[in-house]
């Protein structure tokens, strides 16, 4: 006989629908939230531009760490900073094998590692700042910097579609769980099962997206009588949603000090310099 | 005197691609203030007739457009959708897919921004005001029930100050005490602000109740616009369009009666007058036998719940305990939330609850697969789109006989799909079907699992009368090939004419556990669980009948023998 079920909380679908409200939404709060939106979309330029100018290993470990920091201070959830750190480990793993196999040896993988940590940072950055941002700010920082009013509305309205998504495919997956019988024997290592699964994503987008389709069409009928293609040529709306923006000395506070703490990773890169041979 | 806003003259439709016209030589005239109900068939035009007075015919959709349509003194062929929004409001039936932003008050202001008017907040708050909803300002719009999302949806239309608003049958997604606070606040918008309110429906007892004028559509024109009393004498002519009278119409038209009655009060007032008082004459009540037979399935001590976006665990049943049994008809009641669908997965195996235990013909739902406790008992989804997976009806039925390689497969597939008259719409996507045939689809995919419970969530929701006679009817008869068969509904006319059992949910518990004509007896019971039994047997009640009367046929057979023993 199998393992009892019970019901499961962590890694379940729904737990993943959840865990993407909390990070679109930022639930958590954090430094980053309670800035204004265009500054951290600058905060985040910064540190994602800053390892790209240098090769010391020590300046970009500095980095690593103040990316490290960021996230910390951004209370980034679980679902997002485990996928970060399963796709560094395995990304080594990768580096490690490839170096190997191909014949090369320790120097390969330094310099390999060295690409690998650069994107680190910038994930890292990236992690902090779009966890801290929640699509309306996010869109309207857009705004404000003179972006086309259909991509910032794009962006919030991707998110909102997210949890509809996830959820639409939860049900087809349940119901091919519950109609089609898995296979009798799990096969070598499990593998008849893992196919069986990756048989079902695959048949699963098909329902997924005509049933989404039909919903949409609503929606787009709303969005025209709501005036959303008028705000895209009249200015007025775009004035209303950017006045709410004001620049603050939380700003300028984490800006400056970022920016100091980058100066000091290049300047710690000067002093002691590792570079690959 | 008049003063119409809207006029329509010798319009025509043809959406693109389609053979023929959708809306044929429309001749209409709306008076501001009206209250308007717009009546008809399935496919008579309705939806596209109101989407012509907000310009999104033929602005968005650009088919074949003659005639003219003016709306406040503007003709809609000159102007555009935007400009149109400020003076028609529109909910859709799936008002859900019409909030676009993540919290209530950013969605209410929308339009108001977009349109760049200054006074947005003022706008945004008045708005929120006039529907009650400003303590949710700032909820997610997906933490919303279905009756606080429909209101979120009036608001923002309400925030851009339109002169007519137009909403499309908000009685089919919501349970019935939210439908009528949707009716009550559109007569306090009517009243206060004279706002002209325009409503798609299919249910007589909703127009009789609030609409002033009706318009028959039929065939893509309306047959005829007259006020609402006048317009529901003619009952034979609604029937025939899909629109059956209110019971209690019908129960005067019965007891011989040729007036109109817009409310149960009414009705038992013109009984009264015609002599007709109903003394008490107590018929014995059949007991079920239902104890002494096989157990089908057993919650023990079920408690469950779901996690909520800020972590804790949000109980949804709780403690419960019950035992369904072979030969019964359960419906399972209560309002949104009170924790119907959580019981039905969970008696289905599709999960496992937090503590307690199910067991389905014996075995623990813990000791087996979700996919192998499927062939004991089906849980049918409230939407049927949710169920089709497969290009064509017949592949979906036959999804879980073939993948279990019964020989029989194609036997029973037929069998079936005659069953429920689907024969021919076999090869078709089960999206493109009507609600009813949808409906009958996912009915023909719960028999194809030949389970022994069959459990169906709110199979009535969004039909129109004829339709959900017809489902109604279709249970009915499959009864003998189900040993024990559940529905979670709000449609009381569904529990009256179809339940042995009901079980009552409140908060996760179960209130009352009953017969059917129990439940509708005791007042204090229906209030706590905000339900409002059909029209005949308030009647009944307001006239003193015991037992109760649950169809009209029954109220009838008891008048006649009062008359007879007079």
């Amino acid at each position: 006989m199998s393992v009892a079920r019970k019901q499961r909380d962590v890694l379940s679908v729904e737990w993943i629908k959840l865990e993407l409200i909390r990070t679109a939404y930022s639930t958590r709060g954090g430094l980053f939230a309670a800035m204004d939106p265009r500054a951290v979309l600058g905060w985040y330029l910064m540190l994602a531009l800053a390892p790209w100018f240098t090769h010391n290993l020590t300046t970009i470990g500095c980095l690593f760490l103040l990316g490290a920091l960021s996230v910390a201070f951004a209370r980034v959830g679980p679902l997002v900073l485990g996928l970060f750190v399963i796709g560094l480990g395995f990304e080594l793993v990768y580096l490690v094998l490839a170096a190997t196999v191909f014949g090369g040896d320790f120097t390969t993988f330094v310099a390999l590692t060295e690409v690998t940590a650069k994107i680190g940072v910038v994930s890292l950055a990236s992690l902090a700042a779009f966890v801290s941002l929640d699509p309306e700010k996010l869109s309207d920082a857009l705004l404000a910097l003179r972006c086309p009013p259909t991509i910032a509305f794009a962006v919030s309205y991707g998110y909102r579609m997210m949890p509809i998504l996830v959820e639409e495919f939860s049900t087809v997956m349940e119901g091919y769980r519950l109609r089609q019988l898995p296979p009798a024997r799990p096969g070598l290592f499990g593998v008849r099962h893992l196919a069986h699964w990756a048989t079902l994503v695959v048949k699963a987008f098909y329902p997924i997206f005509l049933n989404t389709a039909k919903s949409v069409r609503t929606t787009v009928e709303a969005l025209e009588a709501r005036g959303f293609t008028f705000a895209t040529i009249d200015g007025r709306g775009r004035r209303i949603r950017i006045a709410g923006l004001r620049y603050g000395w939380l700003d300028l506070g984490v800006v400056l000090a970022t920016a100091a703490l980058i100066a000091a990773s290049f300047a710690a890169g000067e002093t002691w310099p590792i570079h690959r041979a | 005197m008049t003063d119409p806003v809207i006029e329509v003259r010798d319009l025509s439709f043809r959406y693109p691609g389609a053979a023929r016209d959708t809306l044929r030589n429309v001749n209409l005239t709306i008076e501001r203030g009206d209250f308007v109900a717009i009546v008809g068939g399935n496919g008579s035009g309705k939806t596209t007739l109101c989407k012509t007075f907000n310009g999104l015919v033929p602005h968005y959709w650009s088919g074949e457009f003659a005639g003219s349509v003016e709306v406040s003194g503007q003709d809609t062929w000159d102007s555009s959708v935007a400009r149109l929004s400020w003076t028609v409001g529109y909910v859709y039936q799936d008002f859900q897919n019409q909030l676009v932003r993540p919290t209530v008050r950013d969605e209410v202001g929308f339009g108001p921004i977009n349109f760049g008017f200054d006074d947005h907040a003022e706008r945004t708050q008045e708005a929120l005001d006039a529907v009650g909803i400003a303590a949710l300002a700032d909820r997610f719009v997906w933490q919303l029930s279905g009756g606080q999302a429909h209101r979120v949806a009036l608001a923002s239309v309400l925030a851009l100050r339109p002169e007519v608003i137009v909403v499309d049958e908000p009685v089919a997604e919501l349970d019935p005490v939210a439908a009528h606070d949707v009716y009550e606040r559109l007569t306090a918008l009517n009243r206060e602000r004279g706002i002209t309110v325009i409503t798609i429906e299919h249910h007589a007892e909703f127009i009789a109740q609030y609409a002033r004028s009706v318009v028959l559509m039929s065939d893509g024109a309306p047959v005829w616009h007259l006020p609402a009393r006048e317009a529901l004498s003619r009952s034979g002519e609604l029937a025939e369009h899909g629109i059956p009278a209110p019971q209690v119409v019908d129960a005067l038209r019965r007891a011989g009666i040729g007036e109109v009655a817009r409310g149960v009060p009414e009705a038992a007032a013109l009984l009264r007058e015609a002599g007709l008082e109903v003394r008490g004459h107590a018929a014995p009540v059949a007991r079920s036998h239902a104890a002494e037979a096989k157990v089908v399935a057993e919650a023990r001590g079920v408690t469950h719940g779901f996690r909520s976006v800020s972590g804790e665990v949000e109980p949804v049943i709780r403690d419960l305990d019950l035992t369904l049994h072979a030969g019964e008809r359960v419906a399972f009641i209560g309002g949104n939330g009170a924790g119907k669908t959580t019981l039905m997965r969970l008696l289905a195996g599709i999960q496992v609850p937090r503590s307690g235990d199910v067991f389905l013909s014996g075995d623990n739902t813990r000791s087996k697969r979700a996919g192998r406790l499927a062939e004991r008992a089906a849980y049918l989804y409230q939407h049927p789109e949710r169920m089709f997976l497969k290009p064509s009806v017949r592949d979906d039925v036959e999804l879980f006989p073939r993948s279990r390689r019964d020989p029989a497969t194609d036997e029973i597939v037929t069998r079936i799909l005659d069953r429920v008259r689907l024969t021919e719409f076999a090869d078709r996507d089960g999206r493109t079907l009507s609600g009813g045939q949808q409906r009958r689809s996912t009915l023909a995919i719960g028999l194809a699992m030949r389970p022994d419970l069959l459990l169906l969530d709110e199979p009535t929701a969004s039909l129109d009368v004829a339709s959900r006679d017809d489902v109604i009817a279709m249970l009915t008869e499959l009864s003998a090939q189900i040993s024990c068969a559940v529905i979670a509904t709000h449609d009381m006319h569904l529990v009256a004419e179809w339940a042995t059992r009901v079980v009552a949910l409140e908060g996760g518990r179960i209130v009352a556990d009953c017969a059917p004509r129990e439940l509708f007896a005791d007042d204090r019971l229906l209030e706590a669980a905000r339900l409002v039994p059909p029209q005949v047997v308030l009647l009944g009640k307001q006239l003193g009948m015991d037992p109760l009367p649950l169809t009209v046929d029954e109220f009838e057979a008891c008048l006649t023998r009062i008359g007879a023993s007079a």
